[in-house]
């Protein structure tokens, strides 16, 4: 079975521009969370009790956002700093379907895969979480399986590689940071 | 051990909250807790600030005498009324004996075997205990003058004792701290240091509490508490002292006692009277945990002495985690007498504060336990040939292969390499190695790089 919605995936914005992206948001709500404390301890001073309230609210909701966010760029960032290739353009597996994702470079990694404005990860969270699975390679096209005990999901990508020897070089990357073994088909 | 016993029980009966030190204070009729909480600041300060100067055998055996003598000198102004030379001369001996102190370190490790350093330490213990004693029960009974002569008879004699240590060359010290051997050292020894310090800190806070709460309650069974306050410290000592091999592995059975005598010692100091048989009941079980403890964390900072190459250094901030945690237990207690509130009240409160440092005990000695055994094994590994290594990895069963990257990992991690030298070794990121690391405890299901080193070598020849 392939599933999609339920994976780690999150809209991020593209590769290092999408980690700026990521970068910016976090520091918005960092800066946000920041006024609204420094707000709330001000009017709580002067005993204006409801806007002390609503401004809580405003820094509990800002920090939620900026503890996902700095998780987010920690990951991007792992995924960034062991890419084992980077391709042009990916194709993501639906029930019966396909859809090709909007992106000028998909970057895979040790650690998962930034797909234009989303983030797919494995291998972070020990045996129990999501792992890759399975890697095929032909001529045209990379397919990725990665999931956890419940559910998984494959992703095409085509790799862009034309030499024999450049598909050989990434199977064993791949093989030595993941422990999966590309399949070979078509060369 | 006969001249740090000397030098240890100048610093009990004078300047580590010392009965000759209260009773010179009080007959002058001085105000005490400037004076006594100066002295164990700069204790503090001299027992961790040691091990960055006092680096070889021969600077320790001058550091033990020199610092007997600025104790010595530092005590004179005690014999004349209360002045400025008081404060001053706290200051000094507090400081110069915290660094005579870890500077013993150097010739605990040398003079001792490691599986003989808990016989050692309650040896040096319970010498210096009886001394004090003695001393204390001069200074009450008799004259505080006396026991302050007394007291500096013993840094004469320690000083003396010291001076026929042999010091050993520096070439010997100089050839233990070459690159070669410290490469070859299971590295790291930063976060046991940590743990010790907190575990020892949190210990020794209920000493602390006992000096500012239960203390003061028998002030007026003066002669009974001069002679009797340490006998049971010291009876704990020598049955700890005696316990075969086989048990004292099983210390954290006795750090259990020890807490529940502690506790124990709060509940009857609530229950019970003002008496001479209250406080027998009392003394008995805080002393006597005290003793427990004492022993307990003297022989772990003894056997960490093994790991670091400045035994100055480790075993001075071992006993600075002693007195911090005395100093913390003192400011609480003055802060919780200073309220002001009935005796019975102060008692649930000081117990409240004892139950919540003792419920910390049992986790921070279980990860000091893993790191030790860590350092242990990782020092075995060392030793250990490739193959050797190789099979040792692989005979431990995995809940999934390990992957090479992760392979490499774990063979860094077993040579005793911090994140980020192993980091340095692959060119990889801090956080990176920190995420292959998390994956291999997942797949060894181990929660800590210590339990991760403990699983695979546990079986392995030791030493």
């Amino acid at each position: 079975m392939l599933f999609e919605t339920s994976f780690p995936k999150m809209n991020t914005g593209g590769g290092l521009v999408q980690m700026k992206s990521i970068r910016k948001r976090r520091n918005g709500y960092a800066l946000l969370f920041a006024a609204s404390i420094c707000l709330a301890v001000w009017l709580g001073a002067t005993f204006m009790l409801e806007a002390v309230f609503a401004l809580g609210a405003i820094s509990l909701i800002s920090l939620v956002l900026l503890v996902r966010q700095s998780r987010l760029l920690y990951d991007a960032t792992l995924i960034w700093d062991n890419r084992i290739l980077a391709v042009p353009s990916a194709l993501i597996s639906t029930e019966g379907s396909l859809r090709q994702a909007d992106t000028e470079e998909t970057v895979i990694s040790t650690f998962g895969m930034l797909i234009g404005s989303e983030i797919y990860r494995w291998g972070l969270d020990g045996v129990h979480g999501v792992r890759l699975s399975a890697v095929q390679i032909d001529k045209e096209r990379m397919c990725l399986t990665f999931g956890d005990a419940a559910q998984t999901m494959r992703v095409d990508l085509l790799h862009g590689m034309t030499q024999k020897q450049a598909v050989l070089d990434a199977a064993q990357k791949l093989w030595h940071e993941t422990g999966v073994t590309a399949d070979i088909t078509g060369w | 051990m006969a001249a740090f016993s000397f030098l240890f029980a100048y610093l009990l009966s004078f300047v580590f909250e010392g009965q000759v030190l209260y009773s010179t204070i009080d007959a002058f009729g001085a105000r005490s807790n400037t004076y006594i909480l100066a002295a164990i600041v700069a204790h503090f300060a001299g027992l961790f600030s040691c091990g960055l100067f006092i680096k070889t055998p021969s600077r320790a055996k001058s550091a033990m005498i020199v610092g007997m003598a600025i104790c010595l000198i530092a005590t004179a102004p005690f014999l004349f009324a209360p002045s400025a030379l008081w404060f001053v001369g706290l200051v000094a001996a507090g400081y110069a004996g915290g660094c005579a102190v870890a500077a013993w370190g150097f010739f605990l490790k040398r003079f001792t075997p490691k599986d003989e350093r808990i016989k050692s330490c309650a040896d040096v213990l319970i010498l210096s205990n009886i001394v004090m004693i003695a001393i204390n029960v001069i200074a009450i009974n008799l004259s505080h003058i006396i026991g302050l002569l007394l007291s500096m008879l013993c840094l004469i004699l320690g000083g003396a004792l010291t001076a026929m240590l042999p010091a050993g060359t520096n070439a010997e010290t100089t050839t233990a701290t070459t690159p070669e051997t410290e490469r070859k050292s299971p590295s790291d020894i930063k976060k046991p240091m940590l743990v010790l310090f907190l575990f020892v800190a949190v210990i020794t806070i209920t000493s602390g509490l006992m000096y500012q709460v239960i203390n003061p309650a028998f002030e007026h069974l003066t002669g009974f508490v001069s002679w009797y306050w340490a006998v049971p410290y010291i009876i704990a000592l020598a049955f700890m002292r005696n316990l075969s091999p086989k048990n004292r592995v099983q210390r954290s059975l006795f750090l259990y006692i020890g807490m529940g005598m502690i506790i124990a010692a709060f509940i009857a100091f609530m229950l019970l009277g003002r008496g001479a048989v209250d406080y027998l009941v009392i003394d008995t079980l805080m002393l006597g945990a005290c003793g427990i403890f004492d022993l307990f964390w003297w022989s772990i900072i003894g056997e960490t002495l093994d790991y670091s190459q400045n035994p100055a250094k480790m075993f001075g901030i071992g006993l600075s985690a002693n007195v911090l945690g005395v100093l913390c237990g003192d400011v609480l207690g003055v802060v919780i007498t200073s309220i002001q509130l009935p005796g019975a009240e102060l008692a649930v409160i000081a117990l409240t504060v004892v139950c919540v440092t003792l419920v910390m005990l049992p986790p921070l000695n279980h990860q000091l336990v893993l790191l030790l055994k860590s350092h242990a094994y990782l020092a075995a590994y060392d030793n250990m040939s490739q193959s050797q290594q190789t099979d040792i990895v692989r005979q431990v069963k995995t809940l999934d292969p390990l992957t090479v990257r992760e392979q490499e990992v774990l063979q860094l991690i077993l040579s005793g390499k911090s994140n980020r030298e192993i980091a340095g070794a692959l060119f990889i990121s801090e956080n990176t190695v920190k995420t292959h690391a998390r994956s291999i405890f997942s797949k060894y299901d181990v929660s800590s790089r210590a339990e991760l080193i403990s699983t695979l070598l546990k079986n392995q020849t030791v030493g």
